[in-house]
């Protein structure tokens, strides 16, 4: 996968990849890329039309000038209202969205449920791990009930999301959970993501070993034994994520909607007040 | 028979190969290198089935199997 | 400079009737804005009523975001995915898109923002003001010029808009149309001009210039950098950190930062003379001059003929059609001295800070007249005017 990361630059080298040793944005990389590799194999889709843009935190580091493809690194929260902007330029585009559980689910909630409501063509990846890693630490809105963290040194009061009941029940097409030690499915979801005509929300919980202190190894030994694999059942025993696909429609997606628009107003034009 | 390629300017000892390895291939070396990190070493190639799940869950892109001549 | 082929049914040459908030519209299509992100807020509704009305019929697309941070960020997304991108807005609106526009600085991104301004502060009053106008040029968090207009008609507000996406896509900076909520709700005869009169600019582009891919430097090879859109194969990285010419944001160091924030800076600001335009009238040997800006000016001329007919008063007129970069060099090659300098404005006092840092060893007195809420008739100035020289 190397051929698509750009190792070194006009002005200088641009590896290795400023994550923590161990961090899951790299490997959330990793499983895009074979993703990407996969898509323009079998479905033919041009490298031009992959586009990648993040918004703020380690997560959407990825989405920087490693790549070889377009890209956008974007401001706090607001990944999704960019990559809208860009598909509305050109529904061509492939979009896929790095962020995170704070980027997604703090500042960028509004632009996270009315993407999902407008079913637009974007693949969201956004890489779980409970806590603003960037910034030291601090509480998300995902952080657990009780945890502790540099913002809530006397455990959290505040109840966490389920980003992927809100994606579901804010209208996405396609979402579904996986966490990085789950790296088969994790790929085989970000294609069938990408393939997807409308939103796709894919939830990956991602290790951040410095700020949790457990080592790489022990936190994806625990992404294995903590989660289980619903099938049937959308509730987990006590204690259990549920990770899988939670659900996977065909609905209206908003470029296509507004290309019968086009198709019918165009070159009917009423000037004047 | 596959062959272990370790690149030392992007690894940065997370051990995550090791571990998930089927085979018990590969072992975390004995000494730290310059950078302060300790990379994968070859534990025993011959139990190398060439999955590159290692390859796969790399979070640096700084390991790669070969598969080299002689593969039965 | 190309041009580009027009749509079928933009405005045909002619004369119409149209209101401020619909003729910005009509310059942005034939300016090839084929993108309108927007937010409803009063009085910019009827700009964004009509784009969506308008926009599909010459096969652009339109949208409604939830809030106008993100009708900012689309903005940028659009302009970056090869369209050129229109908002309309108010000063609350405005407020809120001030992290986007940074954002377009930094990473040089061509984009049009109308502010139909309303009196302030927070909400205010929906009545005319001019209470954006430092906003415009400070409201972004650091250094980094923006390019703002002022349209003063509603052939103005069809003309400007057009200008301003010229403005943008030359160089490649946000550019802002500072309207005020009277002349957005007004109704003039606006004039279309032949198609092959009016000129398009468009962004320059490295494959025009035979830059290679891999050759390629995002924002180098020359003072505006030529802007390679996404899907064109240019493995464009569009960033916010400051960065060296080729993207790279790794090797960071103060002077990678100073050198980056002031070429953005210099890009603007040494080309003011190339960008900035002011209208004039009787400066020649004037003893007293009134600078005015936007729709105060159709009431300030009133007021400036009536005082040199009336009472023989050499009184100059000097409009500001670009707020900023503030046209400095040209202001002071214009006045040499003067006695006393007007300047009317609705708010209580904003542009009269640059005018008066350029004229201040050129004048006697600085007067302010504001009006907050409500246009100044002629008799209002002209009664400052005599109170002071008379």
């Amino acid at each position: 996968m190397l051929k698509y990361l750009k190792e070194e630059g006009p002005l200088g080298p641009r590896m290795p990849l400023i994550f923590c040793p161990g961090c899951g944005a790299g490997q959330v990389l990793n499983y895009t890329l074979q993703a990407t590799d996969r898509l323009m194999e079998k479905d033919g889709i041009r490298k031009e039309q992959f586009l990648f843009i993040s918004g703020i935190g380690c997560s959407s580091r990825i989405a920087s000038h490693y790549l070889n493809f377009d890209s956008a690194w974007t401001i706090h929260g607001r990944a999704l209202a960019v990559a809208t902007g860009a598909l509305v330029a050109n529904p061509a585009f492939k979009v896929i969205v790095f962020t995170g559980d704070g980027d997604t689910g703090s500042i960028g909630g509004n632009h996270f449920i009315h993407a999902c409501r407008r079913n637009i063509d974007v693949t969201i990846l956004c890489l779980n791990n409970d806590l603003y890693g960037m910034t030291g630490g601090q509480h998300a809105p995902t952080t657990p009930l009780g945890e502790i963290t540099t913002t809530t040194p006397y455990g959290s009061i505040e109840a966490a999301f389920d980003l992927c009941k809100l994606a579901e029940v804010s209208g996405a097409s396609y979402v579904a959970r996986w966490t990085t030690a789950h790296p088969r499915q994790t790929i085989r979801s970000i294609v069938k993501g990408i393939r997807k005509r409308g939103t796709a929300f894919i939830e990956i919980l991602a290790q951040c070993p410095v700020h949790k202190k457990m080592s790489p190894v022990s936190m994806l030994r625990m992404y294995r034994e903590k989660t289980v694999q619903i099938s049937k059942t959308r509730e987990p025993a006590e204690g259990k994520i549920p990770i899988g696909e939670f659900c996977d429609l065909d609905k209206p997606e908003w470029n296509e909607s507004y290309q019968r628009i086009i198709d019918q107003f165009r070159g009917k034009a009423k000037i004047g007040v | 028979m596959y062959r272990l390629w370790v690149e030392e300017k992007y690894c940065k000892g997370c051990l995550i190969c090791i571990d998930v390895c089927p085979k018990d291939a590969l072992a975390p070396a004995h000494e730290m290198n310059a950078r302060g990190y300790i990379l994968p070493v070859e534990e025993d190639m011959t139990r190398c089935k060439g999955c590159k799940l290692c390859e796969l869950m790399c979070p640096d892109f700084a390991i790669a199997i070969e598969e080299i001549e002689g593969n039965g | 400079m190309k041009r580009t082929s027009y749509a079928s049914h933009v405005l045909k040459p002619g004369k119409y009737f149209l209101q401020g908030n619909h003729a910005c519209i009509e310059g942005a299509l034939i300016a090839g804005c084929r993108v309108y992100a927007g937010y409803p807020i009063t009085p910019a509704s009827e700009a964004m009523e009509h784009a969506s009305r308008r926009f599909p019929q010459v096969g652009g697309r339109f949208i409604q975001m939830e809030d106008e941070i993100a009708s900012a960020c689309a903005l940028i997304g659009s302009s970056w995915g090869g369209a050129k991108a229109l908002t309309a807005t108010s000063g609350p609106g405005f407020s809120l898109m001030q992290e986007a526009i940074s954002f377009a600085i930094m990473s040089e991104t061509p984009m049009v923002i109308i502010d139909i301004q309303r009196s302030g502060p927070s909400q205010g009053y929906i009545t005319a003001s001019q209470q954006d106008v430092m906003q415009a040029r400070w409201g972004h968090h650091g250094d980094g010029p923006i390019i703002a207009l002022a349209p003063s008609s509603v052939q103005d507000m069809f003309d400007l808009t057009i200008e301003a996406f010229n403005l943008s896509e030359q160089w490649r900076t946000p550019v802002f149309v500072m309207a005020e909520e009277t002349v957005g709700h007004m109704l003039e005869p606006v004039i279309v001009p032949p198609w092959e009169e009016i000129e398009i600019i468009e962004r320059k582009k490295p494959q025009d210039l035979g830059i290679l891919p891999q050759d390629y430097l995002p924002w180098g090879h020359d003072v505006v950098a030529p802007m390679a859109n996404w899907g064109e194969g240019y493995n464009v990285n569009v960033i916010g950190l400051c960065h060296l010419e080729d993207g790279n944001v790794t090797r960071y160091n103060p002077q990678i930062n100073y050198r980056c924030v002031e070429r953005l800076q210099k890009k603007v600001e040494e080309n003011v003379n190339k960008i900035s335009r002011i209208e004039t009238q009787f400066t020649d040997g004037c003893k007293h001059l009134l600078i005015c800006y936007g729709v105060v000016s159709r009431t300030a001329i009133e007021a400036v003929i009536e005082a040199r007919a009336e009472r023989g008063l050499e009184l100059g007129y000097v409009r500001l059609i670009t707020l900023w970069p503030f046209p400095e060099d040209e202001l002071r090659r214009i006045v040499r001295g003067v006695d006393t300098v007007f300047i009317p404005e609705m708010n209580l006092g904003m542009m009269e800070h640059p005018i008066a840092e350029a004229l201040r060893d050129r004048c006697r007195k600085i007067v302010s007249i504001p009006s907050i809420g409500t246009l100044h008739a002629p008799e209002y100035i002209l009664s400052r005017i005599y109170e002071e020289l008379t």
